[in-house]
């Protein structure tokens, strides 16, 4: 699924990435990568996402989010 | 003395400008990188002997040729200029900050790692083996804060024993990540030949699978035609960025297990982040932030401001003293009128821009100015800014300079001069007090109707500016949405932020007083001779383009009115009430300028002389004329760049009179 279809306080994995080299590059460099845990904190139409990763609170806009598969998990 | 030369490089909020700021002090210098629309930064400092050159090296997330600010940050450590490079990453958040880190290595130059932000590492229950550390990458790391005064002298030392010790960092672990990807090994062979100095050849291997564009066109031209195909294919199958982010996180997992101990810290929304973030009351927040601070910024600028009042006192001290000791009065003119008048203006207005920069500093330093940009960040997108832009647009309805020094904390050089570009339509505290004056005379109660119009105007006007600006300042592929760490609040520090608020007012003072003064100084002599027998070249100039001007609905009283708004808005009505009342309106200008009060009769001038459609067409012609030169010094001291300065300014003059031009018509329809 697509990371914006995620709730608030769900946990998932990111599963792939799809978009320009441009884009992999600065999701990469921010620490999202195949593999790696995230978990949303506030997902509001018509605002960025908030989630929390690595150690990081990172906001990404809701068209980068397209960008990003991932696949829910049980915290 | 010998010198070194160091650059500093770091993700995002690495605290790579606090380091760079406290390194080098008030010895630094801001330019733009030759041919580039990038800021550059250097600065220098000396310890033990030594001479250190600092290059601030434009932010960046990793060292992928996306953008001119990474192009040119390459380029720069290629070059070998640097003798070492300090990588910064962020102790509370390694895993994430060695990114970094581990897109550097494999470059040739020698570098050492910082681990900034020891305190919040502390804070959270980390520990960090630092000594661990230092023998997996083979080079030297430290623990530091950059906040921390006692912390430097151990970074001095780290400095000095990577400047002895020029290691590199070990990619054997690294490379055998890279080495999992299929392909990998085959195109770093056919790359051994190859010598694209400054770089190895695991290096390039890994960009070229990464598509870096300026990689890719190197390697090409440097390989014979079948290895470029070959590689071409190999790398099809590779995986991309995708695949290398998978290695290099790998390696930094590997590296921070067994030498970094976390205990899990939990993540929630505080509470005044909650506000922020909030779907509904997010933005009325932000507005009340900035209004509040904007009302705050008051608070260190009046104490200047009333400073600048002393001056105009201390003019009227010199005229006595010059009158009475005979001193001609040309002179006189040029001391009291130009000299002592721009001064007392240049000082009113630095107040303000002093206030502005300290309050909005403080929110950047704490970190509130992320949360702007993320509640923002959709509108702003809109005309291709970052949601932080908000911030000038706001304070630019007090004070266009003060919406000018705000722009500081955009990190992008394209998007700080179209936010600046854009800001110049908002109306500033000048307009707000002779535009509702003006339009209350002329049009009574349909006064509230014209202000309305002109906000709406003023919409259309951003609008329109960020299609016509936005284009060649913020290129279609640099519009990357939002990718933003919003980072933790943090504790202001109080006196470097102040030390650095100084030295800012102090290089916007010397460079707002060399155009203020320049501009005053023609004012001044396309007015000389002014009276009542007028004999100046702007009285002359005025009734000889009469017949254009009119067609802008402008008589020449009011398009020289109009120009002298170029200078200030506040100076506007003294010269219409000084020339409708035969006056010299030299004169007129530098009362109004030094806040004196306007003709008693004012109304009664302007009702007997302009009619409404030339009311309606001035209105419109200073508030969107450039909104004064004090503005026009601090927007180039923050663009660095003579050039666009010159295209804004040219842009609204222009743009004003056409916007007087149809406002007239319309209003010769009306009336
Ligand atoms: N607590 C703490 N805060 C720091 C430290 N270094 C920097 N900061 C803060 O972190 C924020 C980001 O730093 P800045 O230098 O602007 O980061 P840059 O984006 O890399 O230039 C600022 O608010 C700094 O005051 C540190 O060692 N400890």
């Amino acid at each position: 699924m697509k990371l914006q279809e995620l709730k608030e306080n769900t946990q998932a994995v990111v599963r792939d990435l799809k978009g320009d080299a441009r884009f992999i590059g600065r999701v990469t460099s921010i620490g999202l990568t195949p593999g790696c845990r995230v978990r949303i904190i506030k997902n509001d139409k018509n605002r960025p996402l908030l989630l929390y990763s690595r150690d990081t609170m990172i906001s990404l806009g809701r068209s980068e989010c397209d960008g990003i598969e991932v696949e829910e998990v049980s915290a | 003395m010998s010198t070194a030369t160091i650059a500093l490089l770091g993700q995002p909020n690495s605290g790579k400008s606090t380091l760079f700021n406290a390194l080098t002090g008030l010895k630094q210098h801001v330019g733009n990188w030759p041919g580039k629309t990038v800021e550059k930064k250097e600065g220098s400092f000396a310890y033990n002997g030594m001479t250190y050159e600092v290059a601030d090296l434009p932010g960046s997330y990793s060292m992928t040729a996306n953008s001119d600010e990474e192009v040119i940050t390459r380029d720069f450590i290629a070059s070998g200029e640097a003798d070492i490079v300090c990588i910064l990453a962020d102790s509370s958040q390694l895993e994430r900050s060695l990114f970094m880190l581990a897109d550097y290595a494999g470059i040739s130059a020698p570098c050492f790692l910082v681990l900034n932000m020891e305190d919040v590492a502390k804070d959270q229950g980390k520990t960090i083996n630092v000594k661990a550390l230092e023998k997996k990458l083979g080079i030297p790391v430290m623990l530091f804060s950059a906040t921390d005064k006692k912390a430097y002298d151990r970074f001095y030392a780290t400095l000095e024993r990577a400047l002895r010790e020029k290691s590199h960092i070990d990619v054997s672990a690294l490379e055998k990540e890279y080495e999992k990807i299929s392909g990998y090994s085959e195109i770093k062979d056919q790359l051994s030949e190859t010598d694209i100095s400054g770089y190895t050849p695991m290096w390039l291997t890994v960009k070229y699978l990464e598509n870096d564009k300026v990689v890719s066109a190197k390697l090409k031209e440097e390989l014979s035609g079948d290895k470029a195909a070959s590689i071409s294919a190999l790398g099809e199958k590779a995986g991309g960025a995708i695949a290398t982010g998978e290695c290099k996180f790998n390696w930094i997992d590997k590296l921070l297990d067994g030498t970094v101990n976390k205990s899990e810290t939990g993540v929630k929304l505080g509470k005044l982040d909650r506000i922020y973030t909030h779907r509904f009351w997010g933005k009325p927040a932000v507005v009340l932030t900035v209004i509040l601070g904007l009302f705050a910024s008051f608070i260190p600028a009046l104490p200047i401001m009333g400073l600048g009042s002393l001056v105009d006192i201390l003019k009227n001290v010199v005229q006595g003293a010059l009158s009475t000791a005979g001193c001609p009065a040309l002179i006189m003119g040029l001391v009291c009128d130009v000299f002592i008048q721009s001064m007392g203006y240049i000082i009113k207005m630095l107040g303000f821009v002093f206030g502005v920069t300290l309050v909005f500093g403080f929110l950047e330093e704490v970190g509130v100015m992320a949360r702007i940009s993320y509640v923002f960040d959709n509108t702003m997108g809109k005309l291709g800014l970052q949601g932080k832009s908000v911030m000038p647009f706001l304070v630019s309805f007090g004070c266009t300079m003060g919406g000018a020094a705000g722009t500081r904390v955009i990190d992008n050089w394209g998007q700080k001069v179209l936010t600046i570009a854009l800001a110049w339509a908002v109306p500033c505290g000048a307009a707000w007090a002779i535009v509702p004056m003006l339009s209350t005379v002329f049009f009574g109660m349909g006064a509230p109707v014209v202000i309305a119009v002109l906000l709406l105007v003023m919409i259309l006007h951003m609008w329109v500016t960020a299609k016509i600006f936005g284009r060649g300042l913020v290129k279609k592929e640099d519009r990357c949405g939002m990718i933003m760490e919003l980072p933790p609040y943090h504790k202001p520090r109080w006196g470097a932020l102040l030390r650095y608020v100084f030295g800012r007012t102090k290089d916007t003072f010397v460079r707002v007083a060399k155009v203020v003064l320049l501009v005053c100084l023609i004012f001044w002599v396309l007015s000389y001779g002014s009276g009542v027998n007028d004999t100046s070249i702007l009285y002359r100039l005025g009734i000889a383009i009469e017949p254009v001007t009119k067609f802008f609905g402008l008589p020449w009283q009011l398009f020289i009115a109009f120009v002298a708004s170029s200078v200030g808005k506040e100076g506007a009505v003294g010269v219409i009430s000084a020339l409708y009342a035969g006056g010299s309106y030299g004169e007129g200008f530098m009362a109004a300028m030094g806040g004196a009060a306007r003709a008693a009769n004012l109304n009664e001038l302007l009702l007997a002389n302009v009619t409404k459609p030339e009311a309606l067409a001035f209105i419109f012609a200073i508030t969107f004329n450039l909104p004064c030169v004090v503005a026009l010094a601090a927007t180039y001291q923050e663009i660095h760049s003579a050039k666009w300065t010159a295209r804004i300014a040219a842009y609204y003059t222009v743009g004003a009179l056409l916007l007087s031009c149809v406002a007239y018509h319309i209003g010769l329809l009306i009336w």
